[in-house]
């Protein structure tokens, strides 16, 4: 994901998550184990005082109330089949049931949801059969069990052009037929009985496909209703939902959303959902409703969530929120690690940085801690050694906080000395550039990003550069410069991402494997193309198991550190705020957000 | 008369459209984000792309983009739907408009009752003390952002968060009809905040004006016929001078019902200014379209207004 887009929202080609429950054998009660720290846990602790979701109790709040949400930000879609960022899945997660879910404290170990087991996958790796509950029943009006057709066609209408879901081709592209799926059945997909859901792949990608049914995508849709609004373009069944989790959207009669249980840009309210069975469900759901104010100046809301009562923000706090909290709130402020990664792209492709020594002098130059603290200090961010980030499997195996040794990691705060004796390394006899090139600088405007950038800028120009500086709108800095390839930035000072699920691969392909660079909207935004690198994820790719995969991925980690393919900066921990009597219990697959289906009132 | 209102009301018209051509091209044009992307998310294939863009008809021609859209406006009165949440754009901007009414016309009503007698004291008592206390005190408030002294004033007068709660904070809107009394004491810190920096700039401009036009030849006849002194303040110095404030006015009055973004913000007032500010984030150009096309409406009917206003303020002006 492109974490400074969205809260959070990411995208990739993950296999290991859901894997893990099926390759080790182990029953249901093990995958979806609530105690204890989660496998991919970094064991990076909150501050004393401090509150982190990886160590919330889920258990014994006390049922009942309605929970105000001050949100600045809207939802993106409401929809399963687009939902896509941090916000969008708040709700999601207690309205709906894909298959698979995470519970709070874990972005490694997904639980059945709507599914009654974990995944069975065929020995070619060519088939995934999923068995689902009994007793699942939709909101009104739709008011009937959830069988696996509904399944099929949540996933079916995904290749509708008018739903476009964004990760359909990524993670259901190998289905029979899905290449040539426009919203009507997959001929992959069958459903032998009213509760079994059987995935036929043209390829060995089962891993994949499994993985990918912890997102919202596989949440049933009951096709004889939501059929004629996907007629439309684009589809109007966000605006008519029916939920299956613990929560609802308000609603009238008919089952409209808009304009009832959910204002754009004003409110929305979350009701229980009366056909929701306890017994079918792991979310204990204590609140008796949730009311989500949307807008509004974060700096006021902020203090608002500190200073009020049974209220949480549930977006980013302002920086100046998150200190006050931590001067003067300290026990309602939840910091999550496993946030996502900051980084600089640099051109591996073209330029003075396709030298790699140029690359490890630029490293070595960085003064990291000086871009962490605009950002909001220690509180908030861990300086980025390495790519792997805290709470995905493998980033101790990179080398945890402190990183790979090498001399030009080995100083947070940059030293010139080492900047210089890579600069005549590459060629530079004077430690200084000394090349005719003007570097193409394209940063973010707006706070932190912009201060990253101008630092970045400056340490440039102390190593003789010189550069067009300039700073865009992130969406602009993305889609026009830095994700197409054909511009050659030579310097991106403010990428980011983070991984859908718990599994390296999810955080390393996408960005550095040199299959994945596309004309537009590319994610590799250095253009690293190395066959080492290319070679080694081909073969990490289908590995089993959390360990052999974890080792895997961190042997390419340390091989991008070794490249000086980018040039990390922050490992992000995000920030939330809660009134002082809220029971609030934070997702660690979500950075951190306040999850509904687990918060309680005090 | 008439036929002077007709012909402005046409020359209204044929700048909207010019607006609304002015508003497509450049959000299409120049580079700013691409509606179909921001609303795939990341890493989505070219195909899935290209779906959305088809969806939201964005792959056809932009002539045929912008007829589609002039055809639906101007003969269905049709403004298009959100990209994002599907909602007709005509309902959204309905729904937003009255709270910016209600903060534009409450603050406007305190600011022209304040700034004006600060002004005309101020031009009458020129040089005193207290015309310096009135300007040095407008300088400040001109000088101070609304969206500093917006959160000021919410830490310390709003119910939840101030020092001194006396009046509802942030995010205590309520419309007229729904609880009046809340509509009111929920505007009662925007409308002062938004007021003082105009009512700041209108005691200045109705100073300036004011001294002017006590010192032309008509007032001194005035005074030589024997009227009383308050009579040739406010029937003839007063009413020439306020024209000018007049003009600006109106613009100002059009451009804030377009929305006040930082003032909505601040106060979590769901108004027209957050609509578009939200709109412009996401791309979301027929939200984008219809605000602006709002806007331009505004302050063309606002200059219609005063101008009409002026035949019956100044005695000079006539129109034939």
């Amino acid at each position: 994901m492109l974490k400074s887009i969205h809260r959070s929202a990411s995208l990739a080609l993950v296999g290991g998550a859901l894997l893990l429950c099926v390759s080790l054998a182990l029953g249901l009660s093990a995958c979806g184990s609530s105690s204890g720290a989660a496998p991919g846990s970094s064991g990076i602790k909150a501050p004393p005082g401090v509150q982190t979701p990886v160590a919330e109790s889920q258990t014994g709040g006390v049922r009942g109330g309605t929970l105000t949400v001050l949100n600045h930000q809207d939802f993106e879609h409401l929809d399963p089949g687009q939902a896509y960022s941090s916000v969008d899945y708040e709700a999601m997660y207690a309205t709906q049931r894909p298959l698979y879910s995470y519970k709070p404290n874990t972005f490694a170990t997904p639980t059945p949801d709507l599914a009654s087991g974990p995944p069975e996958i065929s020995s070619d790796r060519k088939t995934v059969t999923v068995h689902i509950r009994s007793g699942v029943r939709f909101s009104p009006p739709v008011n009937r069990e959830v069988t696996s057709a509904d399944v099929a066609y949540a996933i079916e209408r995904g290749a509708n052009e008018s739903v476009a879901n964004p990760y359909f081709a990524s993670y259901f592209g190998s289905l029979e037929g899905a290449s040539k799926a426009t919203g009507g059945a997959i001929p992959g997909i069958a459903t032998p009985d009213s509760h079994t859901i059987v995935f036929h792949l043209v390829e060995p990608k089962a891993q994949i496909l499994a993985s990918a049914l912890v997102l919202p995508l596989s949440a049933p849709v009951p096709a004889e209703y939501a059929r004629k609004y996907d007629a439309h373009k684009p589809t109007e069944y966000g605006n008519y939902l029916v939920a299956t989790g613990p929560y609802m959207f308000k609603s009238n009669g008919a089952g409209r959303v808009l304009g009832i249980g959910y204002e754009p840009g004003k409110s929305a309210t979350l009701v229980r959902n009366p056909s929701w069975s306890a017994a079918t469900d792991y979310r204990p759901a204590y609140l008796n409703q949730i009311d989500i104010q949307i807008g509004g100046d974060p700096n006021v809301i902020g203090r608002q969530v500190l200073e009020g009562s049974h209220t949480v923000q549930n977006d980013t706090p302002a920086q100046a929120i998150v200190q006050l909290a931590y001067e003067q709130h300290r026990s309602q402020l939840e910091i999550s690690p496993g946030a996502g990664t900051n980084y600089i792209a640099v051109n591996n492709h073209r330029g003075p940085f396709a030298n790699v020594n140029v690359r490890r002098a630029f490293w070595a130059a960085l003064d990291r801690v000086a871009m962490n603290k605009a950002r909001g200090g220690e509180l908030v961010t861990n300086v980025m050694t390495h790519f792997i980030y805290p709470e995905i499997p493998g980033f101790e195996q990179a080398g945890g906080l402190k990183g790979p040794q090498v001399d030009y990691n080995a100083y947070p705060s940059g030293n010139a000395q080492i900047a210089a004796k890579y600069m005549r390394l590459a060629g530079y006899s004077g430690g200084r550039y000394t090349g005719g090139a003007t570097l193409q600088v394209v940063g973010a405007t707006g706070s932190p990003e912009a201060e990253d950038a101008e630092i970045v800028n400056q340490t440039l120009r102390n190593l003789g550069f010189k550069t067009k500086f300039s700073l865009v709108d992130k969406s602009v800095m993305y889609s026009k410069f830095c994700g197409t390839p054909a511009e050659e930035i030579d310097v991106c000072p403010n990428v980011g991402w983070a991984a859908d699920f718990g599994d390296p691969q999810g955080v390393l392909d996408v960005t550095f494997n040199g299959k994945h660079i596309e004309p537009t909207g590319n994610n590799n935004w250095g253009q690293v193309n190395d066959p080492t690198i290319n070679r080694k994820m081909e073969a990490a790719e289908p590995l089993v198991g959390t360990q052999a995969r974890a080792a895997a991925w961190a042997a390419i980690d340390r091989e991008l550190v070794t490249q000086a393919a980018a040039i990390p900066f922050a490992f992000d921990k995000e920030p939330n705020i809660e009134a002082h009597d809220v029971a609030g219990v934070g997702d660690v697959w979500n950075i951190g957000s306040w999850d509904y289906g687990f918060t309680s009132l005090k | 008369m008439t036929g002077y209102v007709v012909r402005r009301v046409l020359w209204g018209a044929l700048l909207l459209i010019l607006v609304s051509a002015l508003t497509f091209v450049l959000f299409r044009i120049l580079p700013t984000a691409d509606p179909a992307r921001l609303r795939a998310g990341h890493n989505t294939s070219p195909k899935v792309i290209a779906e959305i863009r088809a969806g939201l008809g964005l792959n056809k021609p932009l002539l045929t983009q912008f007829w589609l859209y002039m055809k639906g406006l101007f003969l269905h009165g049709d403004l298009g739907y959100s990209y994002y949440s599907g909602a007709s754009v005509k309902s959204l901007i309905f729904d937003r408009l009255p709270a910016t009414l209600s903060l534009t016309v409450g603050s406007a009503v305190i600011w022209m009752a304040i700034g004006l007698p600060i002004g005309i004291v101020s031009a009458l008592r020129r040089r005193s003390r207290t015309d310096r206390t009135a300007m040095g005190a407008a300088l400040l408030f001109i000088s101070a952002p609304e969206y500093w002294l917006g959160l000021i004033v919410l830490y310390l007068f709003a119910a939840d968060i101030g020092q001194i709660k006396v009046f509802p904070g942030a995010g205590s809107y309520a419309g007229m009809t729904a609880d009046p009394q809340k509509w009111v004491t929920s505007l009662i810190l925007p409308w002062l905040v938004l007021a003082a920096g105009f009512a700041a700039v209108y005691a200045r401009l109705m100073r300036g004006s004011l001294i002017e036009t006590m010192g032309a030849d008509y007032i001194r006849t005035a005074r030589a016929k024997g009227l009383p002194e308050r009579q040739v303040v406010l029937r003839h110095g007063v009413r020439a001078a306020i024209t000018p404030i007049l003009t600006i006015f109106a613009l100002d009055v059009g451009v804030l019902l377009g929305g006040a973004v930082l003032i909505e913000t601040v106060f979590d007032i769901p108004g027209i200014g957050r609509l578009n500010y939200d709109a412009i984030t996401h791309a979301d150009f027929p939200i984008i379209q219809g605000t602006v096309l709002l806007a331009a409406l505004f302050i063309i009917v606002a200059n219609i207004a005063v101008d009409i206003a002026y035949a019956y303020l100044d005695p000079r002006v006539r129109y034939s």
